[in-house]
C-alpha cells in the first residue's frame, strides 16, 4: 500500500515536471508566433562606433592566435576597432604569441598580468579602453567577418540597448558529443531569440558579447560572481532595468568541450553559477518589476532544474528497483528468461497520457530546434539530432547533480 | 520592464488543452481495449456455449476434433494477459476491469467444468491448477507465483491455469472457493481437484507437485 501511494506521488510529480517543460516550450513558441526574427539585410550601419574587442586569455596558446586573426579580418573600420589581448598569467607561450601579434598589427594592445581570474582581465581592459563598446571574444572563439556590423546594426536600433549577445555556433563539431552540444547550442539559439521577444535574456557569454562601455558605469564592473561573470552582468543589467537583446544575424562559432569530463566540469560552473547567482538575486525572483525576467526565466530556470533532478532521481529509482525486483524474482522462482523479439502488438503499446505528452514536448522540441536551425543558417541533420536525444538526457543528471551539491556545500566551482 | 499576462495565460491554456487531448486520446486507446477485451470473452463465451449446448444434445463430443483443437485455451490465456495488462494500467479498481474480470472468472469456471466433462466422456488426460491470488496487498508472492504459472502454461500447452482473484465480489466464485475449502494464506493452489496448496512454490518445487507434467507435451520453449 504504501509502495503504491509513493509510486502515485512519484507518478505526479512526473506529470508536475512535464506540465513545466510543456507551458515552457508553449509560452516560447507562442512569443515566436507573436514576433518573428527578421531578414539579414545588406543594410550597412549609419555610423562605426569605435570599439574595444577585449581577448582575455589564460594558457589559450593553441586558440589565441585564430581568435586575434578572426578580429583582424572583421568587416570594419580598422581605425574604429582596437583589439586588447590581456593575458591573465599564463603560463604557456600565450604571452609571446600576443606580444607578436602587438608589435606586428598597430589594432592589437597585449596586456600581461598576474593571473585573477576573468572577470579581474575584463575589468582590466575596461579601464584601459576609451571605445563607445566594450566587447569580448574567449580566446576559443571564432566570429564571422560582418558580425560585429550586424551587432552595431542592433545597437543603432534603440539607444537604450546596453548590451547584445550574438548567435553561438559550433566550431568544426565530429564527434557524437559535439554534434549533442550543436543541437542544444541550436536549441538556445531558438530560447535566446525568445528571451530577447520578452527581454529577458539572462547571460551574456564571452564569445562576442558586446557593451557600451557607458554601462560599467551604471551597473559597474565585472564580479567574480561563481566564475559566472557572464551571466551576472547580465542579472545586474535585468536589475538595474536596462536592455539586452541578440544579434540574431551575428554569428560566432567556439570550440565546445571534446570529452565528457571536460563538458561535466564545464556546464558544472555554468550550472553551479546560475544557482548561486540565483541566491545572490534570490529578491528578482517572481517579481513583476523585473519584468518576464523576474517572472518567467528565472522561476522557470530554477524550476526546469529541479524537474530534471526530479524526472532523473525517479528514472532511476525505477530502473534500480526493476532490475534488483528481476534479479530476485530469477532467483526466487527459478525461471531464467529467455532473449524474445518483443511482440508489436497494438493492445501492449504504452499509450498512456505520459506518452503522448512527452511525445508532444519532444515535437516541440524538434520545432524549437528547426527554428534555431533556421536563425543559425546551421546545417545539421539527424546524427546531431540523434546525439542530442540519446546523449544528453544520460549527461547532464552529472552536471545537475554537481552543482547542486557544489551550492549546498558552497563549493567553488572550477574552470578547467 | 513589461510583463504581457495575455501570453502567460494563452500558454496556459494550451498547455491545459494539450495535457487534456493526451488525457483524453489515452482513454479513448484504453476504452478500446476494454472493448476489446470485451468481444473476445464474447465470442468466448458463445464458443463455450456451443460446446455445451452440443454436449447436452449429443451426450458426447467428437473426442478427436477436442484433441485436435484444444477448447479455447489460447484465447482464454491470451485475455489473461490482456486483462493484467488493463489491470496495471488502468488499476485494479477500476468498474470497467472489474467487470472484465468478473466475466472472466465466470468462463473460467465455465471452461473448466466443461472440460471435466469432456475428460471424463474423452477419458483424456488433463491437468488443470485453480490458482487463487488477492491483490489487496496481503500477498507479496503472488505476482511471482503468476510468473511461475506462466512459464509453466507456456512450456506446457496442455496444461490449463485458471486464476482468480479471490476477493471478486462473484457469487459463482464464492461457492468455488467454498466448494475446494481454499481460505489462506495466499497463493493458494489447487492441482487437478487435489488439497489446496498455500504460499509461494518455485519453479522446481512446482514441477515437483505436479507429476502429471511428464505426460504433457512441452512447447519448443521447453529445456
Amino acid at each position: 500500500m504504501l509502495h503504491l501511494r509513493a509510486m502515485n506521488i512519484g507518478t505526479a510529480g512526473v506529470y508536475f515536471c512535464l506540465f513545466l517543460a510543456l507551458y515552457f516550450e508553449v509560452f516560447l513558441l507562442v512569443s515566436f508566433l507573436g514576433k518573428k526574427p527578421s531578414k539579414k539585410t545588406s543594410k550597412l550601419p549609419s555610423h562605426y562606433p569605435t570599439v574595444s574587442m577585449v581577448v582575455p586569455c589564460f594558457n589559450e596558446s593553441r586558440t589565441l592566435a585564430s581568435t586575434i586573426n578572426s578580429l583582424l579580418s572583421m568587416d570594419y573600420p580598422k581605425d574604429k576597432l582596437g583589439i586588447i589581448v590581456i593575458d591573465d598569467g599564463s603560463t604557456d607561450n600565450t604571452r609571446e604569441i600576443g606580444e607578436e601579434f602587438a608589435r606586428r598589427e598597430p589594432q592589437v594592445s597585449f596586456f600581461h598580468k598576474e593571473n585573477g581570474g576573468k572577470y579581474t582581465a575584463l575589468n582590466f581592459a575596461i579601464a584601459h579602453s576609451t571605445a563607445d563598446l566594450v566587447g569580448c571574444l574567449d580566446a576559443d572563439s571564432f566570429a564571422e567577418r560582418d558580425a560585429l556590423i550586424e551587432v552595431i546594426k542592433r545597437f543603432e536600433e534603440d539607444e537604450k540597448i546596453m548590451a547584445i549577445v550574438p548567435v553561438m555556433k559550433v566550431h568544426n563539431p565530429r564527434t557524437p558529443l559535439e554534434l549533442m552540444q550543436m543541437a542544444e547550442y541550436t536549441f538556445g539559439i531558438f530560447v535566446k531569440k525568445m528571451f530577447d521577444n520578452l527581454g529577458a535574456i539572462s547571460v551574456l557569454p564571452g564569445p562576442f558579447s558586446l557593451y557600451r562601455r557607458k554601462v560599467f558605469g551604471i551597473v559597474g564592473p565585472f564580479k567574480h560572481a561563481h566564475n559566472t561573470e557572464d551571466m551576472e552582468i547580465a542579472f545586474r543589467i535585468q536589475q538595474h532595468g536596462l536592455k539586452i537583446v541578440n544579434a540574431h544575424t551575428a554569428f560566432v562559432y567556439t570550440t565546445v568541450p571534446a570529452t565528457v569530463r571536460t563538458l561535466v566540469k564545464q556546464r558544472t560552473r555554468w550550472t553551479q553559477g546560475f544557482l548561486q547567482n540565483s541566491q545572490d538575486y534570490w529578491f528578482m525572483f517572481g517579481n513583476p518589476k523585473f519584468g518576464n525576467f523576474g517572472v518567467f526565466v528565472l522561476p522557470f530556470g530554477m524550476a526546469m532544474f529541479f524537474a530534471a533532478l526530479y524526472l532523473t532521481a525517479y528514472m532511476l529509482y525505477q530502473f534500480v528497483s526493476s532490475t534488483v525486483l528481476s534479479i530476485l524474482n530469477i532467483l526466487t522462482t527459478g525461471i531464467v528468461p529467455q532473449l524474445s523479439l518483443p511482440r508489436f502488438d497494438w493492445f501492449y503499446f504504452d499509450t498512456s497520457t505520459t506518452t503522448f505528452v512527452i511525445a508532444i514536448t519532444l515535437a516541440l522540441t524538434m520545432i524549437s530546434l528547426w527554428i534555431g536551425r533556421h536563425i543559425a543558417k546551421s546545417t545539421f541533420g539527424l546524427p546531431a539530432v540523434l546525439s542530442y536525444i540519446l546523449l544528453y538526457g544520460l549527461i547532464a543528471p552529472f552536471w545537475l547533480a554537481q552543482a547542486l551539491v557544489g551550492t549546498v556545500l558552497a563549493r567553488e566551482s572550477s574552470w578547467r | 520592464m513589461k510583463v504581457d499576462w495575455t501570453k502567460y495565460l494563452l500558454a496556459l491554456v494550451i498547455t491545459v488543452a494539450i495535457f487534456y487531448t493526451a488525457y483524453y486520446v489515452a482513454s479513448r486507446i484504453d476504452a478500446n481495449r476494454i472493448a476489446d477485451i470485451r468481444t473476445t470473452q464474447q465470442n468466448i463465451s458463445i464458443d463455450l456455449l456451443s460446446t455445451q449446448t452440443q454436449f447436452e444434445l449429443l451426450g458426447s463430443l467428437d473426442c478427436q476434433a477436442i484433441k485436435e483443437n484444444p477448447i479455447l485455451s489460447d484465447q482464454l490465456n491470451s485475455i489473461a494477459d490482456r486483462l493484467s495488462y488493463a489491470e496495471t494500467n488502468l488499476g485494479k479498481d477500476n468498474v470497467e476491469v472489474i467487470q472484465l474480470k468478473k466475466q472472466y472468472s465466470l468462463l473460467e469456471i465455465k471452461d473448466y467444468l466443461l472440460m471435466e466433462q469432456i475428460s471424463q466422456k474423452c477419458k483424456t488426460k488433463t491437468v488443470s491448477i485453480l490458482y487463487f491470488y488477492s491483490n489487496n496487498g496481503d500477498c507479496a508472492s503472488c505476482a511471482r507465483s503468476a510468473e511461475v504459472l506462466t512459464y509453466l502454461r507456456q512450456t506446457y500447452p496442455d496444461l490449463r491455469v485458471y486464476s482468480f482473484d479471490y476477493n471478486l465480489d462473484l457469487s459463482a466464485l464464492k461457492t468455488l472457493i467454498s466448494l475446494r475449502k481454499v481460505d489462506g494464506p495466499f497463493p493458494a493452489i489447487i492441482i487437478n481437484n487435489r488439497a489446496p496448496i498455500y504460499g509461494f512454490r518455485n519453479l522446481e518445487e512446482m514441477q515437483a507437485l505436479i507429476p502429471e507434467l511428464k505426460g504433457l507435451a512441452t512447447s519448443t520453449k521447453a529445456n
